[in-house]
C-alpha cells in the first residue's frame, strides 16, 4: 500500500471537516430559501409571485450545473472569499453552492408535506406568519426534515470525493491520486470501504434522529 | 352578532370565474346556534370562512357584533380571530404536539404566563373529558376524542363565537351525538354563538335553533327549525327534511290502497304543541262515524317542541269526512289532502 495510515486518517478528517462545514454553511443559506419557496408560493401565507419566481429559476440554475463545473466556474469567487482556490477550505465554496440549493429544495418539499389544514387551524387561532412558520409549519414537519437532511448529508459527501479533483484533499481524493492515477488497488477499495461506513453511520443517525423528533 | 351582507365570493380558475357565494344576507343573534345546510359545492365552507376571513368576501359585508372586519388590518384580524374559535372536519391537530401542547398552543402564542396555560389547559380537558389523556399524542386517539381536543383548542381564548366546519362530518352516529351534546353544553354554559356548517340535517335538527339552506352560493330558504321543518318549501329544503323526517308511504302499502278502488281519501295531518298529547283520531272517529287508517305515523321533538306527522286514509260518507276535515282545522292541526302518495 502506498499510504499509511496516518494519511488515511487525515483523509478522512479533511473529509469530514469538507461535508460538516460546508453542510452548516449550505443549511444557514438552504433552510431561509427553503421556507420563503414554500410561503411565498400563490395562495400561501406570504403570497409573493416576484420573489418565489425569481428564487425558483435560481435556485433550478444552480441545481442544474454538474458538480464538477460549478467548482471550476466559480474558481474566482472561491479565491475572493477564502484567498486560494485549492485545498480543503476551497473546496468548501462549491460544495456550499452546489448543496444550499439544493438543501432548498429539500426543505420546500417537506414542508410542503404539512397538512394545509394545520396551516389553516393556525390562522384560525390568530398566528402570525412567523408563528405560524415556527410553531406549525417546523415542529409538524421536523422528523421529515431531519430525513430530508440527512440525504443533503449523504449527497456532500459525495461531492466533498469530488472535491479532491481541485486538490481539496480528503478521502476521494486519496482514491483517486493513489487508487486510480497509481493503481493502488487497496487504497481504493480502502477508501471506498470507509465512505460506505460514514454514510451508513450517518444515514442510521438520521432515522434515528427522525423517529426521536417525531413527537417532541 | 354575526351579519352578512350581500356577500359574495369568485374564485378564478384558469379562465374561468366560479361564483362560490352569489350575495348572502344572513344575521345570526347572539346566542343562538344557527346551522347552514346544503350540498357540497353549494358554497358552505367559504361562506363560514368569510367569518373569521380565511376567506376574502369577494364583494359585500361581514360584522362581527356590528363592526366590518375587511376593513381590518391584520394585527386586528389576528385580534379578532381569537375572538372566534373554529373547529374542523379533519381537526387539523398537530401531531407532533401532545393533547396538552395542543390545546395549550392558542394561549403560547397569545403569550399566557406558563403556570396560568397549565390550569387553564386543565380545566378544558375537564369540561370536555379528556383530562386523563393529556400527554398523549393525536394518533393515539379516536375520532371523537380528536374532536373533543379540537373544541377545547377553540375554547382557550374565550371566544364568543364558534365556527364549527363540518365538525361531526367525519365521526360515526354515536360519536356525533356526544359531540353535538358537547357544543351544545358550550352554547348554554358560555352562552357562545355557533355558527356551523354541514350536509346533514339530523345536525342541523339535533342542536340548531335556525337554519338557513344554502344552493348554488345563495340562501334559498331560511327560518327556524321548527317552521323549516314542518313547513319547508324549495325542493332542496323539502330533500334534506325527507333524508331525516322519512314519510313516504311504503310501495306496497302504495298498491293495496290503489287496487282498493278509486275512493280513497287520504290526508296528512300535523299536529304540534299541546295537540300531540290529545286522542285525536279516536276522536273523530267516534264523533264522525268513520273509520280511520293510519298508514304513517311519526311523532318527533324540534327545538324542544313534539311533532307529530300522521297520514291517515279516511274511510265513510264523503259529508262526514268533510265535516271531520274542519273540525280538525279548528283544533291547532292542519290537513292537507295527500295527492302524490310518494309524496
Amino acid at each position: 500500500m502506498l499510504v499509511n495510515n496516518e494519511q488515511i486518517l487525515e483523509a478522512l478528517w479533511e473529509t469530514v471537516y469538507m461535508t460538516g462545514v460546508s453542510f452548516a454553511f449550505s443549511l444557514l443559506i438552504g433552510f431561509p430559501l427553503g421556507i420563503l419557496l414554500v410561503v411565498t408560493r400563490r395562495g400561501h401565507l406570504l403570497q409573493n409571485e416576484a420573489i418565489f419566481k425569481v428564487l425558483n429559476v435560481i435556485i433550478n440554475i444552480f441545481r442544474s450545473v454538474p458538480f464538477i463545473i460549478l467548482m471550476v466556474a466559480i474558481i474566482p469567487l472561491t479565491r475572493l472569499i477564502v484567498g486560494t482556490s485549492i485545498g480543503t477550505s476551497a473546496a468548501i465554496v462549491p460544495l456550499v453552492f452546489y448543496a444550499g440549493p439544493y438543501i432548498a429544495r429539500l426543505i420546500e418539499n417537506s414542508l410542503l408535506e404539512v397538512d394545509k389544514g394545520v396551516i389553516e387551524a393556525a390562522q384560525a387561532m390568530g398566528a402570525s406568519p412567523g408563528q405560524i412558520i415556527f410553531r406549525f409549519l417546523i415542529p409538524e414537519a421536523l422528523s421529515s426534515l431531519v430525513l430530508a437532511l440527512t440525504i443533503a448529508i449523504v449527497g456532500l459527501i459525495g461531492a466533498s470525493a469530488m472535491a479532491g479533483a481541485i486538490g481539496g484533499g480528503g478521502l476521494g481524493d486519496l482514491a483517486i491520486t493513489y487508487g486510480y492515477q497509481r493503481f493502488d488497488t487497496l487504497v481504493m477499495v480502502l477508501t471506498v470501504a470507509i465512505l460506505v461506513v460514514l454514510v451508513q453511520g450517518v444515514q442510521s443517525l438520521g432515522n434515528i434522529l427522525s423517529k426521536r423528533v417525531r413527537r417532541s | 352578532m354575526i351579519q352578512f351582507e350581500g356577500v359574495t365570493k369568485t374564485y378564478q380558475s384558469g379562465k374561468q370565474e366560479i361564483h362560490a357565494l352569489n350575495g348572502i344576507d344572513l344575521t345570526v343573534e347572539t346566542g343562538e346556534i344557527f346551522g347552514v345546510i346544503g350540498f357540497s359545492g353549494a358554497g358552505k365552507s367559504s361562506l363560514i370562512r368569510t367569518v373569521n376571513l380565511l376567506e376574502r368576501p369577494t364583494t359585500g359585508r361581514v360584522k362581527i357584533h356590528g363592526k366590518d372586519i375587511s376593513t381590518f388590518t391584520s394585527k386586528e384580524i389576528r385580534t379578532t380571530r381569537k375572538d372566534i374559535g373554529m373547529i374542523f372536519q379533519h381537526f387539523n391537530l398537530l401531531n407532533s404536539k401532545t393533547v396538552f401542547h395542543n390545546v395549550a398552543m392558542p394561549l403560547i402564542l397569545a403569550k399566557t404566563p406558563k403556570n396560568k396555560i397549565k390550569d387553564q389547559v386543565k380545566n378544558l380537558l375537564d369540561f370536555v373529558g379528556l383530562a386523563d389523556q393529556a400527554e398523549k399524542y393525536p394518533d393515539q386517539l379516536s375520532g371523537g376524542q380528536k374532536q373533543r381536543i379540537g373544541i377545547a383548542r377553540a375554547l382557550a381564548t374565550n371566544p364568543s363565537v364558534l365556527l364549527c366546519d363540518e365538525a361531526t362530518s367525519a365521526l360515526d352516529p354515536q360519536t356525533t351525538q356526544s359531540i353535538l351534546d358537547l357544543l351544545r353544553k358550550i352554547n348554554r354554559e358560555y352562552s357562545i354563538t355557533i355558527l356551523l356548517i354541514t350536509h346533514e340535517m339530523g345536525v342541523i335538527r339535533e342542536i340548531c335553533d335556525k337554519v338557513a339552506v344554502l344552493e348554488a352560493g345563495k340562501v334559498i330558504e331560511q327560518g327556524t327549525v321548527f317552521d323549516v321543518f314542518t313547513n319547508p318549501q324549495q325542493p332542496t329544503t323539502q330533500r334534506f327534511v325527507r333524508s331525516v323526517m322519512n314519510d313516504e308511504l311504503p310501495e306496497t302499502l302504495l298498491q293495496q290502497i290503489q287496487n282498493a278502488g278509486s275512493d280513497h281519501s287520504i290526508y296528512r295531518i300535523q299536529f304540534t304543541g299541546t295537540s300531540v298529547g290529545r286522542p285525536l283520531i279516536s276522536q273523530i272517529s267516534r264523533e264522525f262515524n268513520l273509520d280511520l287508517n293510519v298508514l304513517f305515523g311519526n311523532i318527533t321533538e324540534l327545538q324542544g317542541t313534539p311533532y307529530g306527522n300522521l297520514i291517515v286514509e279516511f274511510i265513510g260518507d264523503r259529508p262526514e269526512i268533510d265535516r271531520a276535515l274542519s273540525a280538525i282545522r279548528k283544533s291547532d292541526a292542519t290537513v292537507e289532502e295527500v295527492t302524490n302518495y310518494a309524496s
